[in-house]
C-alpha cells in the first residue's frame, strides 16, 4: 500500500554508486526530515543494520551510497524505519547490478545520408556518445542503445533495434516532415533502460526537382493508352483478316448423306458403291476424268502474254500464282475444298472424295498456287459454271470420247490453254464430236477446287477457236514426280528435251488426231516400275459399262491411286 | 573471433559425443611455429575470452528470465531477493576499485576458481532440466551450451594465464588450480539448490567473470587510459 511510508526506488547510474528514495505517504507527521530513517544491510557476512551513510541534503528523502558503500554482486536490504515509533514501514532487497539505469547518451546529432531520386524520402545517420558517467572504455559497463523517432507531435514512437555501437541509420524518412529522435541505453544482458536523451529535430526540406516525375508518368500513361487504342483500332479494322489468320476455316465434306469418316477411311470400292448410289454422282463421270485440274490464268492483262512464251507464262502463273489471281478470296488454302464457291459444289465434293487428295495441289504440275475459285472467272464463264456440270453431263457432247486426261499443247494469248485431244476410245457413241475436241480450252481453276472435264468443256464452249494443236507436245518442265503414283500418269521430268510421255503405238484409226503421247499407268510391278497401258488397247475406258469396270477397279487405270490400291497392285 | 568459435564448435561436438565429464584436451593448431601460422597476441586472446564471457553471461540472463516466468519469485519493486550461492565462499572483489586494486595473479586465480566451481553444477543443471517436463528442449539446450561455454572459457583463461606467465606478466604465485575442492551447491537449509537458485547464482558469477576479465585486460594491456 502506498499510503504508508515506502521506498519509491533505488537506482545506480554507473554501477559504482546508488541512491534510494522514499515517500512518507499520507502520514503527515513523518514528513519532517529525520522522522524516517533508512537502514541497510549487506548480506555479506555482516548482519548488522547500518544507517544510510549519506542523506542527500539537496534532495528530499534520498539516501546516497557512494563508492565506498557500494558493493556490486552483493545483496542489499534496506529498511525504512521510524525510529521514534520503532516501526519498520518498508523493506527491500536488491543487488546493485540489477538496479543500474544508465545515464542518457550525450551528443546526439544527425547527418543526411542521401535523398531519394524523387526527393520525397531521405536517410539520416544518427550519432551519439555514451554517457560520461559510464566507464565503457574499460568495459565496466557494456552498453546497448535504443533509438526512437517519431513525426513531431505524433504520439507513437518508432523503435529501432538495440545497437551496441554509437551510431544508427534511419531510413525512409519523409521530406518536409519534422522528426524527433532520441536515444537511451541499458547494460547489455540487463533489463533496465536509462532515461532518454533530449530529442533532436530532423528535418529536410523538399527540393523541387527540375525534372519532376509528374510529366514522366503522364507521358507513360498516355503512351500506353495510345498504344492500346491503336491496337484496338488495328484489330477492328483487320478483323476479317485476323479471323482468317487466327481462326482458319475448316472445310467440311459437303456430300449429303455420306459419312465423312467413311470417305476418309473406306475402301475405294466401298466408296464407289456408295457414291454410285447417289444420284448426283455418275460413275462414268467418275472414272473418266475426275482429276483433271484446271489452272486459272489471268484474263485481265493480255498484253503481258504476248511477250513471254506461253509455256513460261504458264509456268510463271503456276509459280507466282498469287499475283495473277483474280481476286476472289484471300483464301490461300491449297488443296482444300474451298467453302466459298457454292456455284460448284460437286467438283469440290468430287475432289474431297478422293482420299488424301487435299494438299496435293502444289505438287501437281497442272495446278497453280492461285487461290482463285471458279465463281468469279468472268462474266462469260460464270454463266457456264453455274450449271452443274455433272448433272448436265448428257448434254456435253465432245468430251465423252476423250480419255480422262489431256495434254496441254498450247496457250492462247488470251490465257487459255489449248489441249491436244487425247486418243479417242473406240466407244461408238463417242465418235460424233471429234471436231470439238480439238480445241479445248481449259479453265484452270484453283488448286483447291477440282472441277471435271465436263466443267471445263462447258467453260470452253464459248471460247473462240484457237490455233490447231501443234505437232510437238508442250511438256511441262515441272518437278519430277517419280515415285509418286498419285500423279502417276504424268511422268514428267525436268528436262525439256525428253518427252515424258511414252509414245504408244500408233492407233490404227487414221481419222483420229495424232497419237497421244501420254498413257495410263496400268499397274505397278514388283520393282515398283510402272507398267503403262498403251492407249489403243484400252478396253476399259468405255463408259457404257460402268458396272463392269467398277469391280475391276484395281486394274483399271484410274489415274489416282490410293496407297491402298497401290498395295493391291503390288504383286 | 571466428577461430574461437570454431574451437567451440569442434569441442562442443566432441563433448556431445563423449561423456561431458571426460577431459578434453585441445591440440594446438599451429605446430610449426610462427612461420605458417598466425599466433594470436595477448590482446587478441583477451578479446576472445571477453567476448566468450559476454556470451555466457547473456545466455545465463536469458535462462534466468525464462525461469522467472515459471517461478514468479516474490519480488518487490526494487530488485531480486538475496540467495546464497555456493560460490559465496570464494572471496571476490565486489567493486571496480577493489578489483583494480587486486593483484593480477589473484584476479586471474579468482576467475579460474569461479569457472571451475561451476563446472559440475552446470552439468547437474542441464541434467535436471532435461529430465523435467516443464522445460522445452530449447531451455535445456541453452543449459547444455552454457555448461560447455563455461568449460571453454576456463580453458581459454588458462591459456591466457599461460601466455601471461610466459610473457612475464604474471608471477609464479599463481597456484595450480586443483579441482579437488568441488563445491557442492548447497543452500542454507542444506538441500540441493533449485534450478532457479542455480541460475540466479550463475548469472551473478558470470557477470563477475566478465567484468574481472575486462579489468584484467585493462591492467595487462595498456590502452586508452582505462
Amino acid at each position: 500500500s502506498f499510503y504508508r511510508p515506502h521506498f519509491t526506488g533505488c537506482r545506480s547510474r554507473e554501477q559504482e554508486t546508488f541512491r534510494c528514495w522514499w515517500s512518507a505517504g499520507i502520514f503527515q507527521n513523518l514528513t519532517e526530515p529525520g522522522a524516517l530513517r533508512v537502514f541497510y544491510q549487506t548480506k555479506n557476512f555482516l548482519s548488522e543494520w547500518q544507517e544510510c551513510p549519506d542523506y542527500t541534503r539537496t534532495v528530499k528523502n534520498e539516501c546516497y551510497f557512494n563508492k565506498t558503500f557500494t558493493q556490486i554482486w552483493t545483496s542489499y536490504c534496506i529498511q525504512l524505519r521510524s525510529v521514534r515509533e520503532n516501526i519498520t514501514y518498508d523493506e527491500a532487497c536488491f543487488t546493485v547490478e540489477n538496479i543500474v539505469h544508465p545515464d542518457p547518451p550525450i551528443g546526439l546529432n544527425w547527418t543526411l545520408l542521401n535523398v531519394s531520386r524523387s526527393g520525397l524520402h531521405f536517410d539520416v545517420l544518427v550519432r551519439w556518445a555514451p554517457p560520461p558517467s559510464a566507464d565503457v572504455q574499460m568495459g565496466w559497463m557494456s552498453l546497448v542503445y535504443q533509438v526512437q523517432y517519431r513525426v513531431r507531435n505524433n504520439s507513437h514512437w518508432e523503435m529501432l533495434d538495440l545497437e551496441s555501437g554509437t551510431q544508427q541509420s534511419i531510413y525512409g524518412l519523409h521530406t518536409d516532415k519534422e522528426y524527433e529522435v532520441r536515444v537511451r541505453c541499458k547494460m547489455s544482458a540487463f533489463d533496465n533502460f536509462g532515461e532518454f536523451s533530449d530529442s533532436i529535430i530532423v528535418h529536410v526540406a523538399q527540393i523541387p526537382s527540375k525534372e519532376s516525375t509528374f510529366p514522366t508518368t503522364l507521358v507513360l500513361i498516355f503512351g500506353v493508352i495510345g498504344v492500346v487504342i491503336l491496337l484496338v483500332l488495328l484489330i477492328f479494322s483487320q478483323q476479317q483478316r485476323l479471323m482468317v489468320i487466327f481462326l482458319p476455316p475448316i472445310p467440311a465434306p459437303k456430300i449429303k448423306g455420306i459419312d465423312p469418316e467413311l470417305l476418309k477411311n473406306g475402301k475405294l470400292d466401298q466408296l464407289n458403291s456408295l457414291l454410285s448410289s447417289q444420284d448426283m454422282y455418275k460413275p462414268d463421270f467418275y472414272h473418266e476424268d475426275p482429276w483433271v485440274e484446271f489452272i486459272q490464268l489471268d484474263l485481265d492483262d493480255p498484253a503481258e502474254k504476248n511477250e513471254s512464251s506461253d509455256t513460261q507464262h504458264l509456268l510463271g502463273v503456276s509459280r507466282s500464282g498469287s499475283s495473277h489471281v483474280l481476286n476472289f478470296k484471300s483464301d490461300d488454302d491449297s488443296g482444300r475444298a474451298s467453302c466459298y464457291d457454292p456455284e460448284i459444289p460437286n467438283p469440290e465434293d468430287l475432289a474431297s472424295l478422293l482420299p488424301g487428295h487435299s494438299g496435293r495441289g502444289d505438287n501437281h504440275p497442272l495446278v497453280s498456287r492461285s487461290s482463285s475459285s471458279i465463281p468469279d472467272l468472268g462474266v462469260q464463264q460464270t454463266s457456264e459454271v453455274e450449271e452443274t456440270p455433272i448433272q448436265t453431263q448428257p448434254a456435253v457432247p465432245s468430251w465423252v470420247n476423250m480419255d480422262f486426261y489431256a495434254q496441254v499443247s498450247d496457250f492462247t494469248p488470251a490465257g487459255g490453254v489449248v489441249l491436244s485431244p487425247g486418243q479417242l476410245n473406240s466407244c461408238p457413241e463417242k465418235k460424233k464430236e471429234e471436231e470439238n475436241e480439238k480445241k479445248i480450252q481449259f479453265q484452270l481453276v484453283s488448286d483447291g477446287a477440282y472441277t471435271s472435264e465436263n466443267t471445263a468443256r462447258q467453260l470452253s464452249a464459248s471460247v473462240p477457236p484457237s490455233p490447231g494443236p501443234e505437232q510437238g507436245y508442250q511438256t511441262f518442265p515441272t518437278q519430277a514426280v517419280e515415285g509418286n503414283l498419285w500423279n502417276g500418269e504424268y511422268l514428267v521430268s525436268t528436262s525439256d528435251s525428253q518427252t515424258p510421255y511414252l509414245l504408244p503405238e500408233a492407233p490404227p484409226a487414221p481419222i483420229l488426231p495424232p497419237v497421244s503421247d501420254y498413257t495410263v499407268v496400268q499397274e505397278v510391278d514388283a520393282q515398283h516400275s510402272l507398267l503403262l497401258n498403251p492407249p489403243s488397247s484400252q478396253p476399259a475406258i468405255c463408259p457404257h459399262s460402268p458396272n463392269k469396270h467398277l469391280p475391276a477397279m484395281p486394274t483399271m487405270p484410274m489415274g489416282y491411286l490410293t496407297p491402298d490400291l497401290l498395295g493391291n497392285l503390288t504383286p | 573471433m571466428s577461430r574461437s568459435l570454431k574451437q567451440v564448435a569442434v569441442l562442443l561436438v566432441a563433448l556431445l559425443c563423449l561423456d561431458p565429464h571426460s577431459r578434453v584436451s585441445s591440440a594446438p593448431i599451429c605446430t610449426h611455429g610462427p612461420s605458417g601460422c598466425h599466433v594470436p597476441s595477448l590482446a587478441d586472446l583477451f578479446d576472445r575470452v571477453i567476448q566468450h564471457s559476454a556470451r555466457m553471461h547473456s545466455l545465463s540472463n536469458d535462462l534466468h528470465s525464462e525461469f522467472e516466468q515459471y517461478f514468479l519469485p516474490s519480488k518487490n519493486s526494487i530488485g531480486k531477493i538475496y540467495r546464497k550461492c555456493h560460490t559465496s565462499s570464494i572471496l571476490t572483489p565486489n567493486g571496480k576499485e577493489n578489483a583494480q586494486k587486486l593483484a593480477r595473479e589473484e584476479l586471474t586465480e579468482v576467475i579460474l576458481k569461479l569457472l571451475m566451481a561451476w563446472r559440475d553444477p552446470l552439468f547437474q543443471l542441464h541434467q535436471s532440466m532435461a529430465h523435467q517436463q516443464d522445460f522445452n528442449s530449447f531451455s535445456s539446450n541453452k543449459a547444455l551450451e552454457m555448461g560447455d561455454m563455461t568449460h571453454e572459457l576456463r580453458k581459454g583463461v588458462e591459456k591466457v594465464a599461460e601466455k601471461m606467465r610466459v610473457l612475464g606478466m604474471l608471477g609464479n604465485s599463481v597456484t595450480g588450480l586443483s579441482p579437488a575442492e568441488t563445491m557442492l551447491p548447497i543452500s542454507d537449509s542444506g538441500e540441493a539448490m533449485s534450478n532457479y537458485e542455480l541460475l540466479y547464482c550463475f548469472r551473478r558469477d558470470s557477470n563477475k567473470v566478465q567484468n574481472y576479465l575486462k579489468i584484467l585486460k585493462c591492467r595487462i594491456i595498456p590502452e586508452h587510459d582505462c
